[in-house]
């Protein structure tokens, strides 16, 4: 369908809803995004319920247009100020509080989502989906269902950020900048990832090779806490500062650029796993996934262990057992 | 009578400019010296840029058509000349001097016309930046690099070969294309010698972590169905395809240089396939350069990485580590 006063504008849409939580919700996650996807798009729409804040946010990126390279910021509680997005990312949601576990979150975000999947596909009925609400796995399949989208247009941002803040540490441990070190976390985006041991290398040279009992709790070097770490760093930083905005707005701007630039870049996101890995149910996980303009279009086949499989199992029947409940 | 200038602008702090932080110079003006620059400029990694060269009116022109384009850069200060004191300060030396790979000629033939050229320059190099990083790219790169590092005087780990930087970057090509995905989602690494004898480390070659040699495990061997082994052939053969059809080839190697130069410059820790001294690894007993997967940070080679190779990879490091032994212990005047 074509545009009456565009010439196929890439506009790249970001939104946010604070409607049910606290006062913050999560303007910081879109604080961040939008300062690091400047480059990526010619056009770039906010929305949200809470009209005063999202015009604040739009003025004030807006009076730093000179700085930036996006020529049109667009806001609106309306949603025909989307329309034509290429790709649309979902913030949209109650925050995490202190101590809640994302699963908790579920029902809260899954009645916000009924009002706004409809509302952007009517507006931009070709879009690509980028989940990043939480719990991100649960709701990408929820934005799925709602959408009617194919599967490869409906993506989760899952372990994105548990990869980067895997590598981050490990390249503290190993004084290596964290893009010459390769370590991947699948599955369920939170407290019961993956960490793919056998794949942890720096330069083709396997870790888990140097030290076989690397991951396993006889590990003298204790590269399990490394993990832990990694599942524990939302909740300290949501602990420290009341919300995680950096980090995550950054790796949403990387799996951005691979779609809008077409690069066909290799990604842990959240994508349709029935029939991969054991897994049986209608359930998103994260694994490595290959990203161009048309969304989510390869999958890479990971070499896992029985354990690893196992826990990949078991994630998918806990979030069935939690999308089952749900009305959609 | 005061001049426009003074009536228009009231200078606040006078004294001595600051010395530069960043400077880059570029020792050769040819085609791989400018694609070095221009790789350089575009990605702001200097604050000032300084270009040598012997023949004069290539230098001034090249200078000339790069200050032109000053309003779209971030580099003030763009110098050149035939002496050296134009490069002085320079924190990185790129060194793309000599003459180039004739067609069909292998890289060693060029030797020592190069090495006697390198007997100008390094030591003016040094005399005016004893602080720099010397990244060595003129062919042959391993013999050179050594030769630079004795006509320096540097420690070991300030002299820098580009080595099989690029042979990586044009493997990691051919392979993700054949693939399907993006070169830098494939990690492979093609160490040693660059050139005809550079060495691909299939136990290390992965997507995601997973290896591809435990998918196939006759990968880069002769019975190997899938032939993964052509892809390194691609890799050797590259520049003598490319040199055969436009003459030369630039624009990788001035990426890939300029790839090596922000790890340094921004003290990143980046893992490289850059060509350094091996000497008491992996059985070599001489002082020769080969390419292995360097930690680079701002003092230059700061750690390499030892790679958990096979026997047959590692026989063919010391091969050549002993052709190169062989030529570079007839070199004169070092």
């Amino acid at each position: 369908t074509s545009t009456e006063n565009k010439h196929d504008p890439h506009i790249w849409r970001l939104e946010f809803a604070s409607h049910f939580s606290s006062l913050h919700s999560s303007i910081g996650v879109l604080k961040s995004m939008h300062v690091f996807v400047q480059d990526l798009t010619d056009e770039l729409a906010l929305v949200d319920v809470i009209e005063d804040k999202l015009k604040g946010e739009a003025m004030d990126l807006q009076h730093g247009s000179l700085f930036l390279k996006t020529h049109k910021i667009v806001a609106d509680k309306d949603y025909s100020v989307t329309a034509n997005s290429k790709v649309v990312v979902v913030t949209a949601g109650a925050r995490q509080q202190e101590g809640e576990s994302r699963l908790n979150l579920v029902q809260r975000n899954v009645n916000i989502f009924k009002f706004i999947i409809p509302n952007i596909m009517k507006y931009s009925p070709n879009c690509i989906l980028l989940v990043v609400s939480n719990p991100v796995d649960i709701l990408t399949y929820v934005a799925w269902k709602l959408s009617g989208l194919p599967r490869n247009r409906v993506i989760g941002s899952g372990t994105n950020l548990d990869s980067a803040r895997f590598r981050y540490l490990m390249g503290e441990k190993l004084g290596i900048h964290p893009s010459s070190c390769h370590g991947w976390v699948i599955g369920e985006h939170g407290d019961s990832s993956v960490p793919v041991w056998s794949g942890v290398n720096v330069a083709g040279v396997s870790l888990q090779g140097l030290n076989p009992d690397m991951g396993t709790d006889k590990d003298k070097e204790d590269w399990k806490s490394v993990h832990k770490m990694v599942v524990d760093s939302a909740y300290e930083v949501i602990k420290l500062k009341g919300y995680t905005s950096w980090a995550i707005g950054m790796s949403v701007a990387d799996l951005c650029e691979s779609i809008l630039k077409n690069l066909r870049k290799c990604h842990p996101v959240s994508t349709l796993v029935k029939g991969m890995h054991g897994v049986n149910e209608e359930v998103f996980l994260s694994v490595p996934c290959i990203l161009g303009n048309s969304g989510l279009t390869d999958v890479v086949h990971m070499t896992l262990k029985p354990e690893e499989e196992k826990q990949l199992v078991k994630s998918a029947e806990t979030l069935w057992g939690v999308q089952k409940e749900l009305t959609l | 009578m005061a001049s426009v200038m003074q009536k228009l602008i009231t200078p606040l702090a006078s004294g001595p400019a600051e010395p530069p932080r960043n400077k880059v110079t570029i020792v050769g003006v040819g085609q791989v010296g400018m694609a070095c620059a221009v790789s350089i400029l575009l990605r702001e990694l200097a604050d000032e840029l300084a270009l040598v060269d012997v023949v004069e009116d290539r230098l001034k022109g090249e200078m000339l058509d790069l200050q032109h384009g000053s309003l779209f850069l971030k580099t003030p200060k763009i110098v050149a000349d035939k002496d050296y004191s134009v490069t002085a300060n320079s924190r990185i030396v790129v060194v793309t001097a000599g003459v180039r790979q004739q067609e069909g000629e292998s890289r060693l033939n060029l030797v020592q016309r190069n090495v006697n050229i390198f007997k100008h320059i390094i030591p003016q190099i040094v005399k005016y930046s004893p602080d720099c990083t010397l990244i060595v790219v003129s062919n042959p790169v391993d013999v050179l690099t050594y030769v630079t590092w004795k006509l320096s005087g540097l420690p070991k780990h300030r002299v820098i070969g580009s080595g099989t930087n690029l042979d990586s970057a044009r493997f990691r090509y051919i392979m993700a294309e054949k693939l399907g995905i993006h070169s830098s989602s494939f990690n492979g690494y093609i160490l040693g010698e660059h050139g005809d004898s550079s060495v691909p480390v299939w136990s290390g070659a992965n997507v995601a972590g997973v290896s591809l040699q435990k998918l196939n495990p006759d990968i880069g061997t002769d019975k190997d169905s899938e032939n993964w082994k052509e892809a390194h052939k691609m890799v050797v053969d590259s520049a003598y395809e490319v040199i055969k059809l436009k003459g030369y080839t630039n624009w990788a190697i001035g990426l890939s240089v300029a790839d090596l130069t922000e790890t340094l410059v921004k003290n990143l820790n980046r893992v490289h396939p850059v060509s350094t001294m091996v000497k008491g690894m992996y059985g070599i007993g001489e002082e020769v350069y080969l390419s292995l997967p360097c930690v680079l940070n701002s003092s230059g080679v700061g750690s390499v990485i030892n790679m958990t190779l096979n026997n047959e990879e590692i026989a063919q490091l010391k091969k050549s580590a002993d052709t190169l032994w062989g030529i570079q212990k007839d070199l004169k005047d070092l």
